[in-house]
């Protein structure tokens, strides 16, 4: 069975269409790469499915079982199984690093916080940054930040975790210590869908490369055929745009 | 210009200059606390609320923040009992300035709830949070710390506004100078130690405050 199955995928921002029937499967453990131009639906697809922009048509089934968006009860499940991260972190700025990670567990899922923090302590020294838990947000650099952020989203346990251009707002020599943390979790074998404007970072970890353009899925494939022998000609007009520079 | 300084006139007086200053500052207390509530709700409603009520919530405000303090005070002193509600004279302060203390924090508050960041709200959303436990967990800290330092300046605003009370007969630390200052005529003595007490109160609140922002919100405000 899928993990992640999307049939008819449909989206409007008002008047615009910003999805228009997108198909796609993503099996367990799954790294699935979203690639495109700017405006084309990557991120609209994760927001999608995270209940944030309702869809006007189509199906999205999480091992097997239909979600309805229009439920709140149902969104609120879902919830607790995909994390997404955004560009912008996001992060609590009134509340410590400890503290972000921990206020969803512990305030909203009741889970223990004794239990919540130790996991919190272990997952923050993981991605290296044992020794910030008590700084603020606005202390720390962006790559620092967006870490914590994929922290706070790993202290759900999610089974599925949705990365929107997370390092499209760093600094270039900050981005590699993100990529590193979202390495480790894809050789832990988390379902991943990532959008990102990084490829070779996207053809080194992505076990699956979608590309698209106009609100709709132009070609899917292995890494290599994407970036190598692309069948579309759009492919592989924006293929040879970025890797040309 | 033979005026000679009499302070060891009024010393025996000053446990009732003290005694006066407290009154002061339990209106000051009172019409503040009363002020953030009503403030809150009126944020509240003009933020989040429907049109009509804000409609009506925006006319209080405009009507308290464009009257002289006291002619609320009067009005509430002097006009009410014709329609059958008797205030004592400390009520009619408090209550006058409750409701105007109200209206400026219905301001200030609705600017603290306008600078939330939608960004953190939607994360706390999509992490299950509810839409009261957003406000519970995201907002009211944000705005709290956002709003500390208005707050503490308005604070010390309504403790200096309290002298007031003394054209209504309280006997806060304003009236009791005026109760001296008739048995005495030492006017330049008294007056100038009553200043020198409402200073004193409001610099102890300005560091109070400060310290509590700094203890509650990493606030940074300006200690003098």
């Amino acid at each position: 069975m899928h993990h992640l199955d999307i049939a008819g995928l449909e989206a409007r921002y008002g008047e615009h269409t910003v999805l228009s029937g997108i198909d796609l499967t993503v099996g367990r453990a799954d790294v699935i790469g979203l690639i495109g131009p700017s405006g084309s639906g990557k991120s609209t697809i994760l927001r999608v499915l995270m209940g944030l922009l309702p869809p006007v048509a189509g199906m999205v089934k999480l091992d097997g079982e239909g979600v309805n968006y229009a439920d709140a009860t149902q969104v609120r499940r879902l919830r607790d199984r995909i994390a997404i991260v955004f560009q912008q972190y996001n992060l609590f700025q009134n509340m410590s690093v400890l503290e972000n990670v921990c206020v969803a567990p512990v305030k909203i899922k009741k889970r223990p916080r004794k239990e919540v923090e130790e996991e919190a302590r272990a997952l923050l020294a993981k991605v290296g940054l044992g020794d910030k838990l008590k700084r603020y947000p606005d202390e720390l650099s962006g790559g620092q930040q967006q870490r914590v952020a994929i922290v706070r989203a790993l202290a759900l346990h999610p089974e599925i975790l949705l990365l929107d251009e997370v390092t499209a707002a760093l600094d270039p020599e900050l981005v590699s210590e993100v990529l590193d943390t979202i390495r480790l979790l894809a050789k832990e074998g988390m379902t991943m869908l990532i959008v990102s404007h990084e490829m070779a970072f996207i053809r080194e970890v992505a076990s699956r490369v979608v590309f698209m353009a106009g609100g709709k899925i132009v070609e899917t494939g292995a890494p290599a055929q994407i970036f190598d022998a692309p069948e579309h000609a759009r492919t592989r007009d924006f293929v040879s745009k970025i890797l040309r520079h | 210009m033979s005026y000679t300084l009499q302070f060891g006139q009024i010393w025996p007086f000053l446990p009732r200059l003290l005694e006066g200053a407290v009154v002061s500052l339990q209106i000051a207390v009172l019409a503040f606390c009363g002020g953030l509530l009503i403030g809150t709700a009126c944020a509240g409603v003009k933020s989040f609320g429907p049109r009509w009520l804000a409609r009506i919530v925006g006319a209080y405000v405009v009507f308290f923040t464009n009257t002289p303090q006291l002619v609320q005070i009067y009005f509430l002193y002097f006009a009410l009992p014709d329609m059958g509600i008797l205030l004592s004279s400390f009520m009619a302060v408090v209550i006058g300035m409750t409701l105007n203390a109200g209206a400026y924090l219905t301001e200030i508050q609705r600017a603290g709830f306008e600078s939330r960041r939608a960004s953190e709200m939607e994360a706390a959303e999509v992490m299950g949070f509810s839409r009261l436990q957003q406000i519970r967990y995201v907002i009211l800290p944000h705005v709290a710390k956002v709003l500390f330092p208005p707050l503490s300046n308005q604070f010390i605003i309504v403790t200096l506004g309290t002298s007031m009370a003394a054209v209504f007969g309280v006997e806060e630390l304003t009236g009791e100078a005026f109760n001296i200052n008739a048995q005495t005529f030492r006017s330049i003595e008294i007056f100038s130690v009553t200043a020198g007490i409402y200073v004193v109160l409001t610099l102890a609140a300005s560091v109070g405050l400060a310290l509590l922002g700094r203890v509650l919100f990493r606030a940074r405000t300006e200690l003098i």
